[in-house]
């Protein structure tokens, strides 16, 4: 099977409810967080799992590719 | 700066957390208990319901402080809204009411106001609290003991301890740290949202909702949350349901039975997080480290309930560290196994139980039956005669 190719999360902050359900869900190592308690945000994510996006009570965090990023997001 | 020493260290000061840490210093260790928050319980992620038993059973004092309003039962719907109704006030009136000589069943907390007051209860029983510390790792030690390293306002530093406490909850790192297989997977965890609301009426009991038209996978709630307020809510497990969980909440609100009593319904405040509806940890222990409440996941798994499983777990594991401590005995794993076997004898047998249900109930692909077994169960568990009534 072929490698994921690693993504890059978004987190649409303005719907984001702080629940930490995305990290909790989150298979990665320690401290694939961000500052404000939800998954990393700059740091591509290799396992694409995407569990993340779906236990998003608000469906605020989407991705890009990682070697396709834009610095469209404004933060 | 010489690197300061503690018996324990606590990561995360929640109901475990601060649970932990007062009934460890009432016994004579001296702990340090951290929290990256400014202020704990925010964002709330709870719907903050809890026993009487529950409280006393942890040695806290039922207070105004923390108490939005009292409870006197469930009332368990199915997902056309026929009810099963267990008010304790009827049940046991001389026991169960308002006035004299009768008290709640149990309440629905602020969780802002009760987190800051176990914190108080455990600072007033010796303990030392830094707010706006994180844990950033723990490293074991030749000398027995590990070390520490914080974050606090910026500044790097270092703590020892003979033991470092994981209470930081569902999101927890200090699991990851020792390597423990923490992680929860989708079909485990429910999403879950609420609103607290005004312009809906309540009468003193936890109303639960179950079908899989309005919560697949978990239930809704109406709790309610003092002053005249209510809280209506809901957890899905999506790999059942291809909508989230707002989507969710919205059609219960506006398209379920209570419809006509939602209609003016006003949002105060929205809330959310992730209830683990999995298993308790298999190993909750590693050398120099231990895992209490939601990290170890001490959570009810037929109703996602996590405080009163926070305060026992909190209470088992101060003691526990507290004898270990004082007899001079090795904090490596091989001696913190015993705390687990505790935990597990004092309830977490039966948490085990309650995992084999609800995941017998939900591998049933038969939607209409498994409904049915859903809204048994949990009129079943509340009934006075439940062999789960204090978990």
């Amino acid at each position: 099977m072929a490698r994921k190719e690693p993504v890059v999360f978004f987190i649409g902050w303005n719907a984001c409810i702080n629940c930490g359900a995305c990290v909790a869900v989150c298979p990665q190592d320690a401290g694939f967080i961000s500052a404000f308690d939800t998954i990393a945000v700059n740091t591509p994510c290799d396992i694409v799992c995407m569990a993340c996006e779906k236990i998003c009570p608000v469906s605020t965090i989407t991705h890009q590719k990682a070697n396709e990023r834009h610095e469209t997001h404004a933060a | 700066m010489a690197t300061p020493v503690y018996d324990i260290l606590i990561i995360g000061s929640g109901p475990a957390g601060a649970t932990s840490a007062r009934f460890a210093a009432k016994m004579g260790l001296k702990v340090l208990l951290i929290d990256k928050r400014q202020e704990l319980g925010a964002p709330i992620q709870c719907s903050g319901a809890v026993s009487r038993h529950a409280l006393e059973e942890a040695g806290v004092e039922p207070n105004a402080e923390f108490i939005h309003e009292d409870i006197y039962g469930f009332s368990i719907y199915n997902q056309e809204g026929k009810s099963t109704v267990i008010d304790y006030r009827e049940i046991k009136p001389d026991e169960y009411g308002k006035g004299d000589e009768r008290k709640p069943l149990g309440y629905v907390v602020d969780r802002r106001r009760f987190d800051r007051y176990l914190m108080t209860q455990a600072e007033r029983a010796g303990v030392e609290v830094w707010l706006k510390t994180e844990g950033l790792g723990y490293t074991p030690g030749k000398d027995g003991s590990c070390e520490v390293q914080l974050r606090r306002f910026n500044r790097l530093l270092k703590v020892k301890a003979k033991v470092l406490v994981g209470a930081d909850g569902l999101q927890s790192q200090a699991g990851k740290w020792a390597n423990l297989r923490t992680h929860i997977p989708l079909r485990n965890l429910a999403s879950c949202l609420q609103f607290i609301v005004d312009g809906v009426e309540t009468n003193g009991l936890l109303e639960i909702i179950t079908g899989h038209r309005w919560a697949p996978g978990g239930y809704a709630w109406v709790f309610p949350k003092g002053n005249g307020y209510t809280e209506i809510g809901l957890g899905v497990v999506r790999t059942m349901t291809n909508r989230d969980a707002q989507w969710h909440l919205d059609q219960f609100i506006q398209k379920s039975f209570f419809k006509e009593r939602f209609k003016n319904a006003r949002i105060l405040e929205i809330q959310g997080g992730g209830v683990p509806l999995a298993a308790p940890l298999r190993t909750q222990y590693a050398d120099n480290l231990i895992l209490v409440g939601d990290a170890a996941r001490h959570v009810n798994p037929i109703t996602g309930g996590g405080i009163h499983t926070a305060l026992s777990g909190g209470r088992i594991a101060g003691e526990f560290l507290a004898e270990l401590i004082q007899s001079g005995k090795k904090t490596g794993k091989a001696n913190l196994k015993s705390y687990q076997d505790r935990w597990l004898e004092a309830g977490g047998h039966k948490i085990w139980q309650l995992y084999g249900e609800k995941t017998a109930i939900f591998r049933n692909k038969d939607i209409h039956l498994r409904d049915e077994q859903l809204y048994q169960t949990m009129s079943g568990y509340f009934s006075p005669d439940s062999t789960y009534k204090k978990i």
